[in-house]
């Protein structure tokens, strides 16, 4: 249902786009705005159940978790975007927000797909409007890059994905996910070799060491906005279809993944959180910081628990939050300072008091520091994983956050101690601003308290095993 | 009347509530911040000492107990109570804030916010020494640790002395002796000891079966021999951590030195004990197995503490470092202490912790004192202090000879019962080392009491007619000396409330 009310509102923003007024054209983000705000509110209200096309569409508790999040993080993306200077969308922003629905609409179906061809359709209608995306200022030349790099790994990864579909379709004879579980069972290798193939495909989308090449790049090319939202939403999409191939009903035959994961994770923290360190532009240290999450949530992954799994749910909205706020408010201030060096923070605190206690609180979240979200979101993987008996690897994790809050506290330096380098205030734009306080609400709720957020997360993960 | 309230909360909390104050209210006028800060000191203060009179040492055990239920599903409860070690601990804790709000109370740039984070950390230290549910310990914990970062980045000062020698350049370039550095610092490591210390508890936790985060629980709960082995060494490296064991002590130096009077005062003489009280409590407490098997580790690393530490000492040209590295040396005779498992050297370690917090805070307070009439911290271009300035010059001798450990001082008692505990230990060994510390450091206390206050006077035209202490300073240094004076000469009072504590411990251990 939910799907089908996207289509109809991407079709509206689309027809919208064919009237042309003067610039700066904003309606096309008010009416997104206008209708995203009112699927999430509508998603809240539904239940689980219902199954389309023979099973191949369930909306499960799982995926049902999954579009709310998408839904939300895509709303607060276009509310802030509403804070762009205008001349970025002067007479695009119909296409810029047609483009952005529709990858919406692919994440949708993709958290609800039960069936290979449709999850790889899915997978690709998620996609591509993403490439197209990072590259909106086609004018510029590091957006062209960025664009091109990105879509070529990502086609790359898609090509892999299908590839490793295809042994699993040639083992098990349907495409029916469900079939999976048997085949692993009996041992069969080219069904092993088809999940490894997956895996290295999802790896690249979810961003995982070894296959995180081309996050920094798209990262600085896009426009920040959109950045909050790819650096959350498609990562989420990823963990989603781990979840459906890899635990769903895997039972005992899980145990073959935990030391393929584990050995991931625990590359991926460690590659991420070294590459931050030497970082002077906010948005490649927030893109290394961000690998370095992606492997605390594989390490949830690692765990092969319900426990675990719903722990990497409760890391993801916890992640939305902290992540998708820090890059607001990266553009607030690099709207000011022109770009987004991390010299552009200096002496924040006083130029803003708002942006950077945000900031600061954002940054604590990220970093794991109690009574914010991201604290509890680390403690809750750390002890899924030390229940079954992986110290070494919670240890490793849990010295790493150490290296994080480094870089994490160089930024807080920059806003807290050093002097401002001009006093004039940072303007700042409502809806940004909003958007930004949104965030730094759901950060501090979720720390002071998580409970309600963990129930939902365990019972969105309860069925999968 | 006081019995009915809920004084653990009520002295945790205040000052809390008076950093509150002080943000909401106290915008632009300095006195009421400082008066709001001394009240936020004084009721913890107040409370304390009653505590003291009013713990029931023939009963013993955790007194004062309050509950309540935080987040049942994972049985996380606001659980508090003292047994005697906490009493004097909390005691010693109230007494450092009180005297530490005095004396920075020339704090001239963004004193709101200085007090302000400074009362907030105190709110930590206060929370780990009394709570009993190992996830509060932790959040309280964290408090402590992590307004220091701003405390030292804001309000701290760059050494004077810079660094030299065959390294120079390297020190040069990564800006050691900066209070940037020293902030970073200073927080990694905390916080590198955190996550220690979460895994360790995490482990606890899970092997007794994810029910309860309560250390009374927990103590109940006989866990697998190899089990308390790891955890003991998590604990012991993350809370050695901060209480400055080699090789991990080298925030210490740099970031006390950095780091403005109060802060300095506070953290070396409070917050390093919440690293050897960590030790004790959830260590030998917890996992006690763990305890006797390392316990060869702990006092061999403490014996080079002890040595190293004052070897250290004897080397440095500036005020403040000299402190700072005393204050590794003094908490390797801590670790020491704890090491020997016995009556007498856990007695003296955590008289010692109280000794040193006294001692170390004084010292702290007269190098800001110093510094802040004489501007400089080179101890080679002082001297002659004491004719213009007898009332420091008093105050820091009295420090030094509790320092070196003369008798009549609170620091030798710590000393003595240390030493005679290593004696009666498994490694009689440890002794030696412990007494050539204690030789160490005389030499070094007394040449810098020679040099900066009767030394010959200073011919440099910036040192002539200095100040003595004024007003609110006193306060500091009149409570401090009194008090060391005081447990030197009666040692009792301080000994009974800790040995209601450690007797049982041992008793639990199996080791009385």
């Amino acid at each position: 249902m939910l799907e089908i009310a996207l289509g109809v509102l991407i079709v509206i923003v689309l027809v919208l786009g064919l009237f042309r007024p003067a610039v700066p054209d904003r309606r096309a983000g008010w009416v997104s705005l206008i209708g995203l705000v009112g699927l999430s509110a509508w998603s809240f209200d539904l239940q689980p159940g219902g199954s389309l096309f023979g099973g191949t569409f369930v909306v499960d508790s799982l995926a049902l978790f999954a579009q709310r999040l998408f839904l939300v993080s895509a709303a607060v993306s276009v509310l802030a975007t509403l804070g762009l200077p205008s001349e970025r969308f002067a007479r695009r922003g119909a296409e810029y927000h047609v483009a952005l629905l529709a990858s919406l609409l692919g994440m949708l179906v993709l958290a609800a797909a039960r069936e290979l061809v449709l999850l790889f359709v899915a997978f690709e209608l998620m996609s591509i409007p993403l490439y197209f995306l990072t590259g909106f200022q086609k004018r510029d030349d590091v957006a062209s890059e960025g664009a091109l790099k990105f879509f070529l790994v990502g086609t790359v990864s898609s090509a892999v994905l299908l590839y490793g579909f295809s042994f699993i379709f040639g083992v098990t004879g349907t495409t029916m996910m469900s079939a999976i579980p048997a085949a692993l069972a009996s041992g069969q290798v080219l069904a092993k070799l088809g999940l490894v193939l997956v895996l290295a495909g999802v790896g690249f989308k979810i961003a995982a060491v070894p296959f995180h090449m081309w996050v920094p790049d798209s990262y600085v090319a896009a426009a920040t906005p959109f950045v909050a939202w790819l650096s959350v939403a498609p990562k989420a999409a990823g963990f989603i279809v781990v979840f459906r191939l890899y635990l769903e009903g895997a039972g005992g035959a899980g145990a073959l993944w935990v030391p393929v994961v584990s050995a991931m994770a625990g590359l991926t923290i460690v590659a991420g959180n070294l590459m931050a360190i030497p970082q002077v532009n906010v948005k490649r240290l927030l893109a290394y910081s961000g690998i370095a999450h992606i492997g605390y949530m594989l390490m949830g992954v690692a765990a092969m628990s319900a426990n675990g799994a719903g722990m990497v749910l409760f890391y993801l909205v916890a992640y939305l939050f902290g992540n998708m706020g820090a890059f607001l408010v990266v553009q607030a201030v690099g709207t000011g300072h022109g770009s987004d060096q991390m010299d552009g923070y200096r002496g924040l605190s006083q130029r803003s008091p708002v942006l950077a206690l945000s900031m600061l609180v954002f940054l604590l979240s990220l970093g794991g520091i109690p009574f914010v979200a991201g604290f509890w979101a680390k403690l809750f993987i750390f002890q899924a994983i030390i229940n079954q008996h992986m110290y070494g690897l919670a240890l490793l994790g849990a010295v790493l956050t150490v290296v994080a809050l480094y870089y994490y506290l160089v930024l807080a330096s920059r806003m807290y101690i050093d002097p401002p380098e001009k006093p004039e205030p940072v303007a700042l734009a409502v809806p940004l601003l909003i958007a930004i306080l949104f965030c730094a609400a759901g950060v501090v709720v979720m720390g002071v308290y998580p409970e309600p957020w963990v129930k939902a997360a365990l019972q969105a993960t309860a069925g999968l095993f | 009347l006081v019995t009915v309230l809920p004084v653990l909360s009520i002295v945790t909390w205040a000052p809390f509530v008076a950093a509150l104050v002080i943000m909401a209210w106290a915008r632009r006028r300095p006195l009421l911040v400082r008066w709001a800060a001394a009240a936020g000191a004084a009721v913890p203060l107040g409370l304390s000492v009653w505590l003291y009179f009013a713990y029931d040492r023939s009963a013993a055990g955790f007194q004062f107990r309050e509950s309540m239920s935080l987040v049942p599903s994972f049985g996380i409860s606001y659980n508090l109570g003292i047994d005697g070690m906490g009493l004097v601990l909390v005691l010693l804790t109230a007494i450092i804030l009180f005297a530490g709000v005095f004396a920075s109370w020339t704090v001239k740039t963004r004193g709101q916010e200085f007090y302000a984070l400074l009362l907030l950390l105190v709110t930590g230290v206060f929370g780990v020494f009394v709570s009993l549910d190992l996830f509060v310990f932790f959040l309280f914990y964290e408090i402590a640790v992590l307004p220091m970062y701003l405390l030292i980045g804001i309000w701290g000062s760059s050494g004077e002395v810079r660094p030299q020698g065959i390294f120079g350049w390297a020190f040069s370039r990564t800006g050691v002796g900066t209070k940037e550095y020293a902030a970073m610092k200073l927080t990694l490591y905390l916080l590198l000891g955190s996550a220690f210390i979460l895994v360790g508890i995490l482990a606890l936790y899970t092997a007794a079966g994810s029910t309860s985060f309560s250390f009374l629980d927990l103590q109940q709960v006989r866990f697998s021999p190899r089990l308390q082995c790891w955890v003991f060494l998590a604990f012991y490296i993350g809370f050695g951590i901060l209480a400055g064991i080699w090789p991990l002590h080298t925030w210490s130096p740099d970031g006390h030195a950095s780091a403005p009077t109060a802060v300095s005062m506070l953290h070396a003489g409070v917050l390093m004990k919440l690293g050897a009280y960590g030790v004790v409590r959830l260590g030998l407490g917890l996992v006690p197995g763990g305890a006797v098997e390392w316990a060869w580790l702990v006092g061999a690393i403490a014996c080079i503490n002890i040595v190293y530490g004052a070897l250290s000492a004897m080397a440095q040209t500036d005020l403040k470092y000299v402190v700072a590295y005393s204050s590794v040396s003094h908490m390797g005779i801590v670790m020491l202490g704890i090491a020997t498992l016995t009556e007498q050297g856990l007695n003296g370690a955590v008289f010692q912790m109280v000794a040193h917090g006294i001692m170390t805070g004084l010292f702290f307070a007269l190098v800001g004192l110093v510094y802040e009439k004489a501007h400089s911290r080179a101890i080679f271009t002082m001297g002659g202090f004491a004719q213009m300035m007898p009332g420091i010059a008093t105050a820091f001798a009295v420090g030094g000879f509790s320092s070196l450990g003369l008798p009549a001082t609170a620091g030798f008692v710590a000393e003595f019962l240390t030493f005679v505990g290593a004696w009666g230990s498994a490694h009689p060994w440890w002794l030696f080392p412990g007494v050539i510390g204690a030789f160490l450091t005389s030499i070094y206390v007394l040449r810098v009491v020679r040099q900066i206050f009767w030394g010959p006077k200073s011919a440099d035209p910036h040192f002539q007619d200095l100040p003595d202490a004024q007003g609110p300073e006193w306060v500091a240094l009149v409570v401090l000396v009194c008090i060391l004076v005081l447990f030197g000469l009666v040692p009792w009072l301080i000994v009974e409330p800790i040995d209601s504590a450690t007797v049982p411990l041992l008793m639990r251990m199996g080791l009385m």
